[in-house]
């Protein structure tokens, strides 16, 4: 534990001691512009990681947050006379401002749609700086002297402290936002935003507050590039630049801040470094040499395909030999930095700290940070009443799809503390009805009211405030997030510091609770061993179970329960009625989707079986089963006689 | 005069818009079968053009330099697939973004060793005399590139429909684990799709060369409006991006006329993102409910 | 992994200082890839033609021996931002003599400073947009700066706005279109001829000011605008491809009307892409592809046979550089030194002539007064004559300039 604390602390200061040490010793005004650039561009990448690897947006907007940020610094010196700290300021207070913009075509863009739409915000960024001649001096550019801060006066060597202060100031706030509830969100968003809605965790606020935050500190930097370089002009913040600081931080690692930093590290010395012959046949040696290295390892191990072993050596290869066939090293720049791309992009998929992360923890024996012990289940599900009295009550709700009616005038009450099963053949509207209960649907008409108060309609988030969770069918679990994760994400009611002293680190006592709570419903559904594990390389049914437990953290007055045991095999099945009997009797309602009818029977107070949107029968699990309608809906014939034997071999348990 | 100038400012722009629309289509056929897209594809019709022109340079006929220029695209298109996308899409990352902007890194660098950092004039049999249709001054070059356009997007969608290695294109494109069922390979499909985008690069690349001039920047400004154009239009869109691209064409033509040559592409960026604010598959594409 | 890379920076700033020892260390940067490389690289290889026949010859007397060149080579891809880190990188190296280079005026303003700073001697070659020397100059609102390391070896453009103004005023043209590219050096291109205009007596009316972008190829609306407004000539301020764009769609547009402009017009990417639609445009020149002396032809074939070309690419710079070197080395050989503040004294008071491939130095630059940027301008109005292209070369425009410059050569 110590050694964990060591190691990660004692790197981050290590670092910092170096960095600010630096130019103790060295004079040379070009490497202390080099780390000057360094800093500013950590600060630009890890702003830019938010995004890209947090949010897991492809953001191409961020080269004219620098720009916007950069001549926003710039017009307060030049235009209205301003310090350096306003100046600094008002850069990333215009990033803040227009990179919350920016999230709102990110709440229903994706991919390649949402790529386009920050590339477009960024050549607009770069037409206005161009045009508005009067103001930005357009083409022309901008000259600007570093203006004193706070009535001091910056040498070349006190601006780059100042840089360094701020990037160790940015490393720290980022390194606890990120620990906390904040991080977990911006990385759920990633992975299935329905489910964040659907958890409690507004996607609306996460996102925007993600992407100005980003932004932000997009901005922030480019105030400073602005007083490093002194000199702007619309054209140095374009596609170009996107490109090479996305490279950067993927290079670097995503989801990191050592890789942002690695990554700003690889961006700004590289090109510089391989203006030099010897340096660069070095490093295209030692590159070929991990390359095979690797390789050889992988081969041993058996952990990566073919071609991501032959792939790096064959290109670094190709650096070693090119390097002796031409002559000129300067003009191929570009195809050797693309080559050493290449290969790490291929070779490490999470980037080179990534790599050196891991390899690091396992050969320093680096324990991971221990999880808190669980709390008991009872301090985290109280009882609730159940006092039979209606909880749900839905009247006459309907939802069209263009012609289809997909729910048809449905009413029906669920009482509290009963087990509501919910059936009826494929298409019959049950997974429709649920999504407009939850929220992800609204209804086309009708009412719903929840504990007598009007239920919210169409805001997963607000139907989940309510006090009503819901699993999903299809999986939506948060696959990047270990199981603790995607518990603690969802959990209700721990998370109370306010995010100033969050900023500060001082949550660290929200988060101890959190992982408590969170490992007591891992344990309830049996998956204690599986905390570190990430969703996505659970067992389906471990994946079910994680569901319930999410969806549980909600701490549910009403728990939907869509289809638990789709896809399970005979004895999970059996652990899955216990389960539920176990979470019932907590004195949370539950409703049940399923189409085992065992389960059904095991289990439901009421069923009620729909068919075509509608309402056909309810009543007991036996009086359903034997209800006509029910049985044509089911096998398409009417008659009771013939169907009987056939309901039977379907349904074994009746 | 002024119905005359409009009338000329929107052929001309159109023009420009059809070449958008040829790349764009490009982008279609990969991301149809795999969801993926070249974001090096301005390198390959690059790429293609130089390859091209040398054939031309060593007194290949025009005929010839066509089929080699189109080979020459297909393999690079293959190589893109093969080392870019692959092994992304079998990680389920989206690596293949930075990948193929890498490769294209690569290709820039090499163009630019090999051919030189210069434009150069590609030769062309079609005149560039100006036509008088209505008032308007076209150039014969002009009109080929319009055919030309039409021509490569009809043979294709012909293929598609028509051969059964097309079929299985379109399998794929519509439901890639059915196919798989089906027995068609995906990877197979996504090769041929590459190649066939690849193709389809390497052409625009030799129709547009004889007006833009051959250089390793000459498809850098091309690709961003041909991406645009792909997206705003539907990346599932087929003909749609003809639409979208002369649409986009026309009004920067329009815009710099009478707005002022510096805001030429404002007005169709803040269309694009209004585009993809009220229809974020794209005009022309298919709209997805939300499915849990 | 950081600390190795520190290391290596550090390393390689060490290699680099110890190496000093009886060479002149001369440094070239410019833009070698991207879209102005035809201009960065033409002046790197005349420059390096240059030095290799310096280095062939023994290298530069100074004292008893003779000191060769040395190269350090920095392609700053016309970007400003490695265009400053590359001014800071060679401000930092002790044994610099001095730097020759820039094309993109965005870098000599982002970069300069750094070498300023050091006193480190700078000869601007090919980067005409006037701001680069005016930076230092004396302004309204402040006075320039006393001592001035940075000189410029090009025709900077308010030479040339002012011969192309003059041009169309002889003419007799009464209405002008601008166009210009959205870059550093043609908004300032611009500036420049509307400043021109109004000195030269406002005889000329602006139809259209218009734009176009980097990597533009359809002209139309920009050029219909000029038409419409009845435009009789065009001044334009771009670099090669979208100049050749311009031209092509005023063939297309049936604009018969005359095409001048800055002295990019006589790069190969223009010419060769403008086709015969190039024929008759004018630019003011600062050397001809033409061996019309001894000198010229020497470099012209000297420059062929290196680069294994038929034609330069651009043959004003890779004559600027050359001529640039050998002023350099006058400076050097009076200097007695390879010290760069030395060199820097010698080159405002040069004292004996440089017979360069453009024309024979004569005094090119004097001590810097901040009330004259003429002080470190090396090109007057004498020097830059008017080229045309004519079937795919360029070739003088006026054949009296031609025979001036014969005489002045055989002076």
């Amino acid at each position: 534990m110590l050694k964990r604390f060591l190691f990660l602390r004692g790197a981050e200061f290590f670092a910092l001691l170096i960095l600010a040490i630096v130019p103790l010793w060295v004079s040379n005004s070009y490497a202390l512009g080099l780390l000057t650039l360094l800093a500013i561009y950590g600060i630009l990448l890890i702003g830019l990681d938010v995004t890209v690897g947090y949010l897991g947006q492809v953001n191409l907007g961020h080269a004219a947050f620098l720009g916007l940020g950069a001549y926003a610094a710039g017009l307060c010196v030049t235009l209205l006379g301003w310090g350096m700290a306003g100046a600094l300021l008002m850069s990333s207070l215009v990033g803040l401002v227009f990179g919350g913009l920016l999230a709102l075509p990110a709440l229903r863009l994706a991919g390649p749609q949402f790529a386009l739409a920050t590339l477009s915000f960024s050549a607009l960024t770069a037409t206005l700086l161009n045009e508005w001649e009067g103001l930005t001096g357009g083409a022309q550019g901008l000259s600007l002297a570093r203006p004193p801060l706070l009535g001091l006066s910056l040498s070349a060597h006190g601006f780059y402290w100042l840089c360094i202060v701020l990037l160790a100031v940015v490393w720290l706030l980022m390194r606890n936002l990120l620990a906390s509830q904040w991080g977990r969100a911006f990385e759920a968003l990633r992975d299935s935003s329905i489910a964040c809605d659907a958890m409690g965790v507004s996607t609306y606020r996460h996102k925007v507050a993600g992407f100005a935050l980003g932004s932000g500190l997009g901005g922030l930097a480019g105030g400073l590039y602005a007083f490093n370089f002194q000199y702007l002009q619309p054209q140095s913040f374009t596609y170009e630049l996107m490109v090479i600081l996305l490279l950067g931080v993927v290079l670097g690692g995503r989801k990191s801040l050592w890789g942002a930093f690695f990554g700003a590290c690889l961006i700004v010395l590289l090109p510089n470094l391989l203006s030099n012959r010897l340096l660069f046949e070095m490093l295209a040696a030692a590159g070929l040499l991990l390359a095979l290295i690797a390789a050889a390892r992988a081969y041993r191990h058996q952990s990566a395909q073919l071609f991501q072993r032959l792939a790096p050596i064959f290109a670094m290869g190709l650096l070693v030999v090119g390097g002796f066939m031409v002559d000129n090293t300067e003009s191929w720049r570009k195809a050797i930095f693309a080559l050493m791309l290449f290969s790490v992009v291929v070779g490490l998929p999470d980037g080179v700290m990534g790599f050196v992360a891991k390899f690091l923890v396992r050969s320093l024996a680096i324990a991971p940070a221990r999880i808190a012990a669980a709390a008991r289940l009872e301090s985290v599900l109280s009882p609730q009443r159940a006092d039979g009295l209606p909880l749900l009550e839905l009247q006459n709700v309907r939802r069209y799809f263009g012609g289809v009616k997909a729910v048809d005038d449905i009413s029906l009450t669920v009482n509290a503390g009963q087990v509501h099963g919910l059936i009826g053949p494929n298409g019959s509207g049950k997974s429709t009805l649920v999504n407009v209960i939850s929220g992800l649907y609204a209804p086309s008409s009708g009412a719903m009211r929840l504990q007598g108060k009007a239920l919210p309609v169409g805001s997963l988030l607000k139907v989940s405030r309510a006090g009503v969770a819901r699993t999903f069918q299809n999986l939506q679990l948060f696959a990047e997030l270990s199981a603790l994760d995607n518990v603690m994400l969802a959990l209700r009611g721990v998370y109370r510091t306010p995010l100033a002293l969050l900023l500060l680190g001082l949550a660290r006592r929200d988060e101890r609770a959190a992982q408590a709570e969170a490992m007591a419903l891992l344990d309830l559904l049996g998956l204690q061993n599986e905390a570190r594990t990430l969703a996505k390389d659970l067992t389906y049914g471990a994946q079910r179970r994680l569901e319930i437990a999410r969806a549980l953290a909600r701490k549910p007055t009403l728990l939907i329960l869509d289809e638990p045991a789709a896809g399970l095999a005979k004895p999970d099945v059996q652990t899955l009625i216990v389960l539920i009997r176990t979470i019932h009797a907590r004195g949370i309602s539950i409703i049940l989707i399923e189409h085992h009818m065992d389960v059904v029977s095991e289990l439901c107070d009421v069923v009620t079986v729909l068919d075509g949107g509608k309402v056909i029968a309810q009543g007991t699990p036996e009086v359903v089963k034997r209800h006509p309608k029910v049985i044509k809906a089911y096998l398409g014939v009417a008659q009771e006689e013939l169907a009987e034997p056939l309901i039977q071999k379907e349904f074994p348990a009746c | 005069m002024n119905t005359q100038i409009i009338a000329q400012m929107v052929v001309s722009g159109a023009l420009m818009g059809l070449v958008y629309a040829l790349i764009a289509y490009g982008f279609q056929l990969t991301y149809a079968t795999s969801k993926s897209i070249n974001f090096g594809q301005g390198e390959l019709v690059m790429l293609s053009a130089f390859f091209s022109l040398t054939l031309l340079n060593f007194g290949a006929p025009y005929w010839l330099m066509i089929i080699g220029g189109l080979l020459f695209g297909a393999a690079l298109g293959l190589l893109v697939e093969r080392a870019a996308v692959r092994l992304a899409l079998q990680q389920k990352s989206e690596g293949w973004i930075l990948l193929s902007i890498i490769l294209g890194l690569l290709g820039f660098s090499a163009a630019e060793n090999i051919w030189g950092r210069d434009d150069r004039p590609f030769p062309t049999p079609i005149s560039a005399d100006a036509l008088h249709v209505f008032g308007i001054n076209i150039t014969p070059l002009e009109i080929s590139v319009a055919i030309g356009v039409f021509a490569v997007m009809g043979l294709v969608e012909l293929f598609k429909r028509k051969t059964l290695l097309g079929k299985a294109f379109e399998a794929v494109a519509a439901d890639r684990d059915a196919a798989e069922l089906m027995g068609i390979s995906a990877t197979r499909t996504i090769m041929l799709s590459y190649g066939l985008s690849g193709m389809v690069a390497a052409m625009a690349g030799i129709l547009i060369a004889p007006i833009t001039t051959v250089g390793p920047t000459m498809a850098s400004a091309l690709i961003l409006k041909a991406f645009a154009v792909a997206v705003v239009a539907g990346l599932d869109s087929g003909f749609g991006v003809v639409l979208i691209g002369i649409f986009l064409g026309a009004l920067e033509s329009l815009t710099s006329f009478y707005v002022g040559s510096g805001w030429r592409e404002a007005p169709g960026l803040i269309l694009l993102i209004l585009a993809l604010a009220v229809r974020p598959n794209g005009v022309f594409g298919k709209a997805a409910i939300v499915k849990v | 992994m950081k600390k190795t890379l520190l290391a290596t920076v550090l390393l390689g700033a060490v290699a680099q200082t110890a190496l000093a020892a009886d060479v002149v260390k001369i440094a070239l940067t410019g833009p070698f890839s991207g879209g102005s490389a035809p201009m960065g690289t033409s002046m790197r290889d005349g420059a390096k033609l240059a030095i290799s026949e310096i280095n062939l010859a023994g290298g530069i007397k100074v004292g008893s021996k003779k000191m060769k060149i040395e190269i350090v080579e920095r392609d700053d891809e016309g970007k400003n931002e490695r265009g400053a880190l590359i001014a800071q990188e060679l401000a930092a190296m002790d044994d610099l003599s001095g730097v020759i280079g820039t094309v993109n005026t965005g870098i000599a303003l982002s970069g300069d400073k750094h070498l300023q700073e050091k006193g480190i001697t700078k000869i601007i070659t090919p980067a005409a947009g006037s701001a680069s020397m005016t930076q230092w100059a004396n302004k309204a609102d402040k006075p320039g700066v006393k001592e001035l390391s940075i000189f410029r070896f090009a025709a900077h453009d308010g030479i040339q706005s002012a011969m192309v103004v003059e041009h169309a005023i002889n003419q007799k043209f009464s209405k002008v279109a601008i166009l210009h590219d959205a870059t550093n050096y043609g908004v300032s291109g611009r500036d420049d001829l509307l400043d021109q205009i109004k000195k030269q007596g406002n005889k000329l009316e602006v139809v259209a000011t218009e734009k176009f972008n980097i990597g533009d190829k359809d002209m139309t609306a920009q050029l219909l605008r000029a038409k419409a407004g009845g435009a009789q000539a065009i001044l334009i301020w771009g670099i090669g491809p979208e100049l050749a764009a311009v031209s092509n769609g005023m063939a297309k547009n049936e604009m018969k009307i005359p095409l001048v402009g800055g002295w990019t017009l006589s790069m190969s990417n223009y010419i060769d892409n403008a086709g015969k639609n190039g024929d008759g445009t004018l630019m003011p020149q600062t050397f001809i592809e033409e061996a019309i002396t001894p000198r010229a032809k020497s470099f012209i074939d000297g420059y062929h046979k290196a680069y294994n070309v038929t034609r330069i690419p651009s043959p004003v710079s890779a004559a600027q550089g050359y001529d640039a070197v050998y002023i350099f080395a006058a400076a050097v050989e009076q200097a007695q030194s390879e010290n760069t503040g030395k060199i820097k004294l010698a080159l405002e008071d040069l004292k004996k002539p440089v017979h360069g491939v453009i024309t024979t130095w004569q005094h090119p630059f004097s001590t810097w007064n901040p009330a004259n940027v003429e002080s470190h301008e090396a090109f007057r109005r004498s020097d830059t004559v008017m080229g045309m292209i004519s079937e795919g070369h360029v070739v003088f425009a006026n054949q009296a300039d031609r025979a001036r410059l014969i005489k002045n050569a055989s002076k």
